[in-house]
Formats: C-alpha cells, sequence, structure tokens
C-alpha cells in the first residue's frame, strides 16, 4: 500500500519537476533562441540519418545484418548509467525544494519523482531523435509496431540503469561528503583522464590503420550477447523474428528483479544523504579570514579600473569554482597538445609559442568576460549606483582578464626561444599575443552581455554562475579562428614565405578589421547593456 | 496539572547538535503542550534554524530524541501529517502559479479533490490572493509569496506548525494577516511553534516563550514571567527581557571560560 502511495506521490512529483524544467527552458527567450540553434544544428544530421535508417529497414535480411546493432545493445544501458551517476553528481542529488518535499511525502517518493523528472528530461533530448529514427527504420522494414515493442522492452532497460545509476550517485556524494579530499581530488582526476581522453582520441585513427586492428574484434568485446537476445525480442513479429532465447528472458527477469533493489538501495541512500549535514570542516574559518583590508598592488592601484580588477581576481582565486567554465578548453588544448608532441625539430619551438599565445588569448576573455552581468549580478544594484562610471566596471573586467591571459602569451612565447625559436620570433608572438588577448579580452564582454545568466547551477561539482554554453562555445569558435588565422599569418610574415600582392594586403586588412571593429563593437554594446541595466 | 503524553505536542530530549567540534545545541529539552503557540527567541546564530530543523526530522541530532505528539520524527511516513513546516526561505516552485503550487502540495499530501479546492479558494480568499492565483510564483512579491507558503504549509490542517520568521520583511497587512492566523490555528488547537527574531509579534501571540543562547535554552517561561525575571520593571517589554537574558548569559559565559 506504501510503495502503491509513494510510487504515486514519486509520479506527481515527477510530473511536477518535469513541467518546471520545461517552463524555464520556455520562459527565457534567448534561451529559447539557443535550444534553436542546437535543434537546427543536430536535427540537420537527420536529413542523412533518416533516408538512410528507411533504406536500412529495407533491406536488412537478420537482425545481425543491422550494423552496430549488437554492441549498441550493451552500451546503451551502460551508457544510460554512467549518465545516471553523472546527473546525480551534478544535478538531482537533491531536490531545490527538499524542506517542502520531504516534510511533505516519504524521501522514497521523492527518489521516484527525481528519477522519473530526469526519464522525462533525457528523452526529449534524446528520445525524440532515436525515436524518429527507429519509426523510419520501422516504415522501411514494414512494421510500423515496432517502435512500441521497442519501447516496451527499452522502460526495463532504462529504469533499471537510472534507478541503479542514482544509487551509485548518491553513494559517491556521501563519499565525497565524508572524505573532501577525495572529491578534490577526483575532481583533478577527472580532468586528467578527459585530457588522456581527448589525446588519446588523437593516436586511434593512427593505431588502427599502422597496427591493423580488427573493428569487429573491438565491437565483438564490447557485445553481451544476452543483452544482443533481449533487444532482439523486440523483433518478434517482424520479418526479422529470431527465435526467443532463455538468455533473452533471463536478462527481462533480472531487469525486473533489481529494479525494487535498486530502488530500494537509492532510498536508503538517499534517506541518509538528505537527513544528515555537511561535516563543518575546522580548516575553513582559517581559510575565511583575510587581514589588511582591501589593498590593490601595482600597477592595479594606479586606476580604479585597476583596482576593480584586483578585486576580480580576489574573488577568482578565493572561489576558484566561479572559473570551472574554463575546462572546456581542454578539448581544444588535447589535439593541439599531441600535434606538439608529435613535432620536432624547428616546428616545435612556434608551435609551443603559438599554443601560448592561443591559450593566453583564450584566458583574457573567458576567464571573467564572458558572464559579465551574471557574475556582477548580486551586486549590480550596489555597482550602478555608485559615482563610478560604467565604463570603468567594465575596464576592470577586461583587465581583470588580461592579467590572466597576456602573462601566459607573453611568458610562453619568450620561453619557447629555449625550445629553438629565434627570440626576434619569440617577441614578435609576444607582442601580437599582446594584441590578441586584448582583442579577445573586449570581445568577451560584449559576447558575455549578450545572454547573461543569473541563476547558480551546479557545475563540475560547485554552485556557481556559469556562463551560457552557446556562448562559450561561439567564443571559441570566434577567437579560436581568429587566433589560428593571426598566428599562421605572423608565422608566415617573420619567415619571409608571404608575397606582398594586393590580395594579401586586402585579406590582411579585413582581418585586421574584422578582429578590431568586432572587438570594439563587442566592448561598446557591453557599456550600452550596463548603462542600461534593470532589475527585471 | 500535570501534562500527559497526549497532551504534549512537542517533546524534544536532550538535544545536542555538533558539527565536527563546533557545537550548535547542547541538551536543548523542550515540552511544548498542545495548543501552545511557543515564541522561540534567540540571536543571530544562537541555533534557531538548527533546532527546527531537528523538531521537523530535517536534520539529525547527534544525540536526544524528537517526538511530535508521541510520534518519532525518525518515523517519516507517519510525521509528514502531522506537521506543517514554513522555513525562513519559501520553499516554492516559481514556475508555477499559487494555485498550481497548493494543489500540487494537496495532492502529495492525498487530500482529496474536493476537500483541498475547498480549502484552496477559502485560503486564498482569506490571504487576498484570489486576484493573483492563477500568476506564476515568479512575479509574486515578497509577502504574496510569504503568504502563499504559509498557505501550503497549513494546507492538510497540521497538528503542529513550526513557522521560521514568518513575518519578516512583510508589510503591517500582511504580517498582521500571518498573526492573526497563528492566533486562529492556536485557538483551534493547533500548536504553534514560532521562530522569529520580531519580538512585538511573539509578545502579541505567544503562550510561552523560549529565549535559545550559544546553543543553550536559556531561559523558558511565559512572556510575563520572562520579563519579570529579567527585572526590567513593569514598563519593561519583551524586547527588554531579551536583551537582559541574553547578556546574563554572555556573563555567564565568559564567567565560564574565566
Amino acid at each position: 500500500m506504501s510503495v502503491r502511495r509513494d510510487i504515486r506521490h514519486g509520479a506527481r512529483i515527477g510530473r511536477a519537476e518535469f513541467i518546471r524544467s520545461v517552463r524555464r527552458q520556455l520562459k527565457n527567450k534567448r534561451r529559447l533562441l539557443g535550444l534553436g540553434f542546437a535543434v537546427l544544428f543536430f536535427g540537420g544530421n537527420l536529413l542523412f540519418v533518416l533516408p538512410t535508417a528507411y533504406i536500412l529497414g529495407q533491406t536488412a535480411r537478420s537482425i545481425t545484418t543491422i550494423p552496430y546493432l549488437a554492441p549498441a545493445a550493451t552500451v546503451l544501458p551502460a551508457g544510460i548509467l554512467v549518465l545516471a551517476i553523472f546527473r546525480t553528481l551534478e544535478r538531482i542529488g537533491s531536490s531545490d525544494r527538499e524542506d517542502l518535499l520531504l516534510t511533505t511525502v516519504h524521501p522514497r517518493s521523492v527518489v521516484v519523482g527525481l528519477i522519473t523528472a530526469e526519464i522525462g528530461r533525457v528523452t526529449v533530448w534524446f528520445g525524440l531523435p532515436l525515436g524518429a529514427m527507429l519509426l523510419t527504420f520501422a516504415l522501411g522494414l514494414g512494421s510500423p509496431s515496432l517502435p512500441l515493442a521497442v519501447g516496451l522492452l527499452l522502460l526495463p532497460i532504462v529504469c533499471w540503469a537510472a534507478v541503479w545509476g542514482y544509487a551509485s550517485g548518491l553513494a559517491l556524494l556521501r563519499v565525497f561528503r565524508r572524505l573532501p579530499t577525495v572529491h578534490r581530488t577526483l575532481k583533478v582526476g577527472v580532468v586528467v583522464v578527459m585530457l588522456g581522453l581527448v589525446v588519446a582520441s588523437q593516436f586511434v585513427g593512427r593505431y588502427v590503420v599502422e597496427e591493423g586492428v580488427s573493428i569487429r574484434a573491438v565491437l565483438d568485446l564490447l557485445t553481451f550477447a544476452p543483452l544482443t537476445d533481449y533487444v532482439a525480442l523486440a523483433f518478434v513479429g517482424t520479418r526479422l523474428e529470431q527465435p526467443t532465447s532463455v538468455a533473452a528472458l533471463g536478462v527481462l527477469g533480472v531487469l525486473l528483479a533489481t529494479i525494487p533493489l535498486g530502488l530500494s538501495l537509492a532510498t536508503r541512500q538517499a534517506s541518509t544523504l538528505w537527513f544528515t549535514d555537511r561535516p563543518h570542516s575546522s580548516e575553513s574559518k582559517a581559510e575565511t579570514t583575510s587581514t589588511g583590508g582591501f589593498q590593490a598592488p601595482r600597477p592595479f592601484a594606479w586606476r580604479k579600473s585597476g583596482r576593480i580588477a584586483w578585486g576580480i581576481l580576489i574573488r577568482g582565486v578565493r572561489n576558484p569554482g566561479e572559473l570551472g567554465h574554463l575546462v572546456m578548453i581542454l578539448f581544444f588544448i588535447g589535439p593541439l597538445g599531441t600535434t606538439v608532441v608529435q613535432s620536432s625539430g624547428d616546428a616545435l619551438g612556434p608551435l609551443v609559442a603559438g599554443t601560448g599565445v592561443g591559450i593566453g588569448t583564450y584566458l583574457a576573455g573567458a576567464t571573467f568576460g564572458l558572464n559579465p552581468l551574471g557574475d556582477d549580478g548580486p551586486q549590480l544594484s550596489l555597482l550602478l549606483l555608485t559615482t563610478t562610471e560604467t565604463r570603468t566596471v567594465v575596464r576592470g573586467r577586461v583587465l581583470a582578464g588580461l592579467a590572466i591571459g597576456i602573462p601566459v602569451a607573453v611568458l610562453v612565447s619568450l620561453a619557447s626561444a629555449l625550445l629553438g625559436t629565434a627570440l626576434r620570433y619569440a617577441i614578435a608572438f609576444a607582442v601580437v599575443g599582446v594584441g590578441m588577448c586584448l582583442a579577445a579580452a573586449l570581445f568577451a564582454v560584449g559576447i558575455g552581455a549578450v545572454y547573461p545568466i543569473y541563476e547558480e547551477r551546479e557545475f563540475w561539482g560547485t554552485e556557481t554562475v556559469v556562463p551560457s554554453t552557446l556562448v562559450m562555445i561561439g567564443y571559441m569558435f570566434i577567437v579560436g579562428g581568429g587566433t589560428i588565422i593571426g598566428l599562421i599569418t605572423t608565422w608566415y610574415t617573420l619567415t619571409g614565405h608571404v608575397t606582398v600582392t594586393p590580395l594579401l594586403g586586402i585579406g590582411v586588412g579585413v582581418y585586421l578589421l574584422l578582429t578590431i571593429g568586432m572587438s570594439y563593437g563587442s566592448y561598446r554594446y557591453a557599456l550600452r547593456r550596463y548603462r542600461r541595466y534593470t532589475i527585471d | 496539572m500535570p501534562s500527559t503524553t497526549d497532551d504534549i505536542a512537542i517533546q524534544a530530549t536532550d538535544l545536542r547538535k555538533t558539527y565536527g567540534s563546533e557545537i550548535a545545541l547542547d541538551g536543548v529539552s523542550l515540552s511544548i503542550p498542545t495548543g501552545t503557540v511557543y515564541g522561540f527567541l534567540g540571536p543571530n546564530g544562537a541555533g534557531k534554524t538548527t533546532t527546527m530543523r531537528l523538531l521537523t526530522g530535517l536534520s539529525r541530532p547527534t544525540s536526544g530524541t524528537v517526538s511530535i505528539r508521541g510520534v518519532s520524527v525518525d518515523d517519516r511516513r507517519n510525521i509528514a501529517s502531522l506537521v506543517g513546516y514554513l522555513p525562513e526561505t519559501p520553499p516554492l516552485y516559481e514556475e508555477f502559479s499559487a494555485r498550481e503550487q497548493l494543489e500540487y502540495v494537496a495532492d502529495l499530501r492525498d487530500i482529496p479533490r474536493s476537500t483541498a479546492g475547498e480549502r484552496i479558494t477559502e485560503y486564498l480568499d482569506q490571504f487576498e490572493l484570489v486576484d493573483d492565483a492563477d500568476r506564476r510564483i515568479s512575479g509574486y512579491s515578497k509577502g504574496m509569496k510569504q503568504k502563499t507558503a504559509f498557505i501550503q504549509s497549513v494546507l492538510h490542517d497540521p497538528d503542529v506548525l513550526f513557522l521560521d520568521e514568518p513575518t519578516s520583511g512583510l508589510d503591517p497587512r500582511a504580517a498582521r494577516r500571518i498573526r492573526d492566523s497563528i492566533t486562529e490555528f492556536a485557538d483551534a488547537g493547533t500548536t504553534v511553534f514560532l521562530s522569529t527574531h520580531i519580538l512585538p509579534v511573539v509578545e502579541a501571540v505567544a503562550d510561552e516563550v523560549g529565549v535559545l543562547f550559544d546553543g543553550h535554552l536559556v531561559a523558558e517561561s511565559t512572556p510575563t514571567e520572562l520579563q519579570s525575571r529579567a527585572e526590567t520593571g513593569e514598563s519593561g517589554t519583551l524586547e527588554d527581557a531579551f536583551l537582559a537574558v541574553t547578556s546574563e548569559s554572555t556573563t555567564e559565559t565568559v564567567s565560564e571560560i574565566e
């Protein structure tokens, strides 16, 4: 009786949480625009995938001829399990209205509700395109009821992975709460592993070709036959039907038997986690005191914008979690780093110099510039009502970014001289790097002001205000592209490989005009947004 | 007349809560009779919210026990119907309208749909929220949010109502509405545990007052007795008494340290 009631309450909570998510997405027009871009970008792929799926359905003669079905049957539950663990760690480990829910219903209902809402969200994101593919395949196969059968078979898999993923995620959260050092170490570990994966991905292709590794052998390794048999149950009644195996029924039995077990475990974990407090560290008191007042060192002390920059830097150092979004650069450093590692002789020095300029340029804008209004959000009512001019506030933010980016660009460029770059080249890279940092920092405050994010969210294990993903990606592509063009031009100019032609002159002119124009225009836009800021 | 177990709405025995070496609550015992409005006072950081969380079962004590109407707060399934809790930050979903929010909570509390509908309409009317009931809560003023959260906490007609700063930051009209409601609920037999800094509110509605200081319950009596104990004279207010009691305690603490 109580189980039924808890499930009913859970379903109600799940529905409410899902509706909230949808309304949150819909209420912000800019967010909707971002979503529209994402749908267009990824949805475009369906134009190619759907006809292929249709033809595949028409031509498939047996289940074994459907490409990647067997490994996918294994990878899918494992993938959902991992996704559920990460989402639990990142977002759904607790409700944001814990006080209300925990004094109203049993924790089991809350667990069911949070998991249900998450399944709903994931279904909207991934289920719709996958469903479209499946439906097209089924039409090609001539069995329109196939999606229904697949849905019924997937339901236990999804519930199993979601419940066990949630239980595992909560268990990890409990460990992290008890052992915060492990949490911190693991965060660094994940960054290193991610970097390793990005780097490794650069070698995989070559390794497969050079070593003659059989793709089929790899896929066989990823295949767990009983799961393939289980998925094959969906084809019963179609022309691809194969005899039902005991293993398939066994998988179904195991899934159905272990879902309640996982739910029970998740509820126990949740009850312990939600009704116990975070341990107070004795170190925290020592860390939260600072003496001497606010005194910016030179050269920051010279001007008010410098002192504002110093304040931003201090806050960044004291709360490095706010800079978690910089982790995005790892995806780009990986391939670049591999190229540097693989190069030798004359190429190494310039590549290191270029990498330094690239990273410095990225940091100059991305560190403090990609969400200026959002970062200043709680203090805006103070900042905008002081006698300090808006431009001083914005310049402070730009300077803070430059204080991070320029040293990286300049020092790495100069240090590349030790790796064989001619000193004049190293100096030239450093000078170009300073210009690029300035352009990036000015550009960042503008693009960041287009779509400010004010709400805190869990990011990389820290509750913080993170710039919009669309803004981060946009910044990375525009600044990354501009930096690469600038570096290549610089290198060819320095080495004398450039023949000055009118066309080249126009090209360089356009590049400089775009770089300077966009940066300055962006900075002016940020000023305007600050000046016209209203608390809505 | 000595209280029987049935007469006791909130029973807390020797509550202690520590965070590492830091002691948030030390040996707090409470025995609050049914139908009492209990004013819970204390300076910032005294441990009032921690106590509220322990009494509602949202946090577990390091040692000690709590029961509400004889039911241990660890019994989550049975405790939920007995208590209503309004935390300092109203636990509302900004994406919902007040009506949606209240219907949602009524559903989670298994209040029959027709009863819930009647109660919600009645409360919305009583708290002057009818005209805004279908607007999203994100557009509400602080007072409207607080009133919605208050309705939410009493919707299931709880035996014991825990209110954490229910009138803080409200305009006089909204504050008066909530204060009157507290009295009405108490008259109807509901026990109200009221934590607030606004001493005139306590003075107006509380039958009994407890003063928490530095994790210890340093005084517990009727408001009038508290004023007498603090020797503030006949003209003294509860505020004078509160300041006197907490400064006495500071002196005692300093003496103990010395």
